[in-house]
């Protein structure tokens, strides 16, 4: 039995590895790099679709910080409807699974790009609620669990397929917008989606993204984001919700402290950009970790974190 | 056999469709440093071995490299030479920030991670066998690039105009021959392209010997306005440098009326066309639509990306 192998919500994938929307666009960009196959990955997530084609910010769309960078593309895509119809069949499903990631500017463009999804040959869908950088929709439903709610129940309607909501990081208490969503009919949740963040040049004196605000991704958020895992695994262990834990994770250490954490599966976005071959080696290190511990399953890792007496004192400093 | 509609990605479009065969076309090597030497005005020239890039390589291509492991993103920098037989990669480059600062402290037996070679390069249209070469600062490395593949291409006559407000990071002769539209201070030409065969003229506005003094499209400019109906019917150009170099060079362009394709710069993550951060509007038969400048280009017609000036500007 392959020990990587693991169960998402009903999806069997071969390796606890999940490649990030926005990050390898619509599944197939990062198989220009030799040595680099869909196959090591138990799922990709393909890029932010809405319902009509968006061309996305202007530029610059990205900026190196330390440990990270903003990105603010826009959610460029050419539409749901063409992404079924001309992208989603030169897929190939044979490889790996594939997630869409929907976006919508109101409660009935969620819905409406999931419905149509729902007719695809797609895996599952990632209810992005959380996107920082269109001005309308996206983040506003994820910051309040009502309007979260309202989405994933809008969504949960027209689909049986596993329906995984995209939390953001950018909001009080994240556990508690989990929690409506479970009611509301999340199947799963990512988390979490990017800080948002600004930079400028002195020189010009002006912001250096386009959007002038963008996400943070990367190294720099990986600590906020094991913390945000921890938080919503907590709340959402006894519905046996599975989490996508992701932010700044580039190896095998890396991805073992989100299982830990408490997420089934880790995902990988900004480090390929730096490191294409990332899933390759974070798949051999997780392996090997499992041999060297006498493990015969990467699901015995989940949410085995040994937290001692501390778990009741969640004050800091 | 099955396609990938590489458009699809950015905007749709139905008119150009990229076979599958994308895959496995951009390798990833750590490459020895084999030479890095200093120029005047903080220019290196390094030469490492990627076999496989030097392999596959194409002028115009780029390769997004780690500078150094202390800073994740990549920089693009194009490829001036690849030299198949011995699998060496050159650049020249000139640091901006902290990258290419820390590249520039790397040493010969150094190893940097190289992916390359990626992007659309320059392909010059066959029916238009004169060649106006543009490059401006680090705009010359796809420029030496592409003379340096086309110079053995029968029927071709490639004429080569450089600009730079630093002394050239190259060794200079006088050049042979007299050109029609070119005056006589432009007397400096550079050495390996005199090898080649191929004819060169330079420009600075910073009063170096033997250069044009002026921009390198007025340079350009001369030349063009002394070509004949004829020669201007044959004539095409291709150009990389600074952004205002690239617009005058597009004025030239829609001033002669000739074909003309430019390679860009935006500030890239991935450099492979999954992350859509290095996106440029262009213009075509279906309206407006965003590029990736790293997969979709670098090199893009010069009408897709600069309108026609208006009359007096
Ligand atoms: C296809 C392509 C080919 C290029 N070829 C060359 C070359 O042959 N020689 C050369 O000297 N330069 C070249 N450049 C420009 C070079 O990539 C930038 O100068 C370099 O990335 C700046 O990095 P830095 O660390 O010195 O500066 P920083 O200011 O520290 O860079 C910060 C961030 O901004 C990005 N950035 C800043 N300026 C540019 C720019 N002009 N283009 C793209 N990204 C930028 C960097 O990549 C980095 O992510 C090329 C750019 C592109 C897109
Ligand atoms: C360039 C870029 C584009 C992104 N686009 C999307 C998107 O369209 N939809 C989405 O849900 N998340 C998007 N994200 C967020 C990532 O999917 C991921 O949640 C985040 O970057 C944290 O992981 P990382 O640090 O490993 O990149 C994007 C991130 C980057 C860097
Ligand atoms: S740099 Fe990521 S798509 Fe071009």
């Amino acid at each position: 039995m392959n020990p990587l192998a693991i169960d998402f919500c009903g999806l069997k994938l071969d390796s606890p590895i999940v490649l990030l929307s926005g990050c390898v666009g619509f599944g197939e960009e990062y198989t220009r790099v030799a040595g680099f196959s869909n196959t090591d990955a138990g799922a990709i997530v393909l890029k932010g679709t809405t319902l009509a084609p968006r061309l996305g910010n202007a530029p610059h769309r990205v900026w190196e910080t330390p440990a990270g960078m903003l990105n603010a593309i826009g959610l460029q895509n050419p539409g749901v409807d063409h992404v079924i119809r001309e992208i989603l069949p030169k897929l190939d499903f044979d490889e790996t699974r594939f997630i869409a990631n929907v976006c919508g500017s109101t409660v009935e463009e969620y819905a409406e790009v999931t419905r149509r999804f729902d007719d695809s040959p797609i895996d599952a869908m990632e209810i992005n609620i959380s996107c920082p950088n269109v001005r309308e929709g996206g983040v506003a439903f994820g910051n309040y669990p009502g309007m979260s709610a309202q989405v994933v129940a809008a969504c949960r309607a027209v689909t049986r397929k596993p329906l995984i909501v995209k939390l953001s990081p950018n909001q009080t208490d994240i556990a508690a917008n989990a929690r409506a969503c479970v009611d509301a009919g999340a199947d799963a949740f990512a988390v979490i989606n990017t800080l948002m963040g600004m930079a400028i040049d002195p020189e010009t004196r002006q912001p250096i993204i386009g959007n002038i605000q963008g996400g943070l991704s990367g190294p720099a958020i990986r600590p906020i984001a094991l913390l945000k895992v921890h938080q919503v695994y907590e709340e959402v262990r006894r519905d046996g919700t599975p989490i996508i834990g992701q932010g700044g994770i580039e190896t095998a250490d890396d991805a073992l402290t989100f299982l830990l954490a408490g997420s089934a599966t880790v995902g990988v976005g900004t480090a390929l950009f730096y490191d294409p071959l990332a899933a390759k080696k974070i798949n051999a290190g997780l392996a090997s970790y499992l041999d060297s511990h006498g493990l015969g399953s990467v699901a015995e890792l989940v949410g085995a974190l040994d937290s001692g007496d501390a778990l009741d004192v969640p004050a800091s400093g | 056999m099955r396609y990938l509609d590489t458009d699809g990605y950015p905007w749709p479009s139905r008119t150009r469709r990229i076979p599958l065969t994308i895959r496995g076309t951009i390798f990833l090597e750590e490459a020895e440093i084999l030479e890095h030497r200093a120029y005047p005005a903080e220019q290196y020239i390094v030469t490492v071995s990627a076999p496989e890039a030097a392999r596959h390589a194409t002028p115009g291509s780029f390769a997004h490299i780690r500078c150094d492991p202390g800073i994740p993103l990549r920089r693009p920098l194009s490829i001036m030479r690849a030299e198949r037989a011995s699998g060496r990669l050159q650049f020249l480059y000139k640091p901006v920030g902290a990258g290419l600062a820390a590249l520039a402290t790397r040493e010969p037996g150094e190893r940097i991670s190289v992916l390359a070679p990626i992007g659309r390069g320059f392909e010059p249209d066959p029916a238009r066998p004169r060649i106006l070469a543009v490059g401006g600062g680090v705009g010359i490395p796809p420029i030496v690039f592409l003379a340096e593949d086309l110079r053995e291409r029968a029927g071709l006559e490639l004429m080569v105009m450089m600009g730079s407000e630093v002394p050239f990071p190259f060794d200079l002769v006088p050049a042979t021959r007299a050109i029609d539209g070119v005056p006589e201070t432009a007397s400096q030409s550079l050495a390996l392209f005199e090898q080649w065969g191929i004819e060169s003229r330079l420009a600075s506005g910073a009063g170096l010997a033997g250069c044009f003094d002026g921009f390198v499209t007025d340079l350009a400019n001369g030349w063009l306005r002394a070509s004949t109906k004829q020669e201007l019917a044959r004539t095409q150009i291709v150009s990389c440098g600074p952004e205002p170099m690239l617009r005058a060079t597009a004025e030239l362009a829609y001033a002669y009326d000739l074909p003309c394709q430019v390679a860009v710069e935006e500030y890239m993550a991935c450099g492979v066309g999954g992350c859509a951060g290095c996106t440029l509007e262009v213009h075509g038969a279906n309206g407006a639509a965003m590029k990736r400048v790293c997969v979709d280009g670098p090199v893009f017609d010069v009408r897709s990306i600069y309108a026609k000036p208006s009359i007096g500007s």
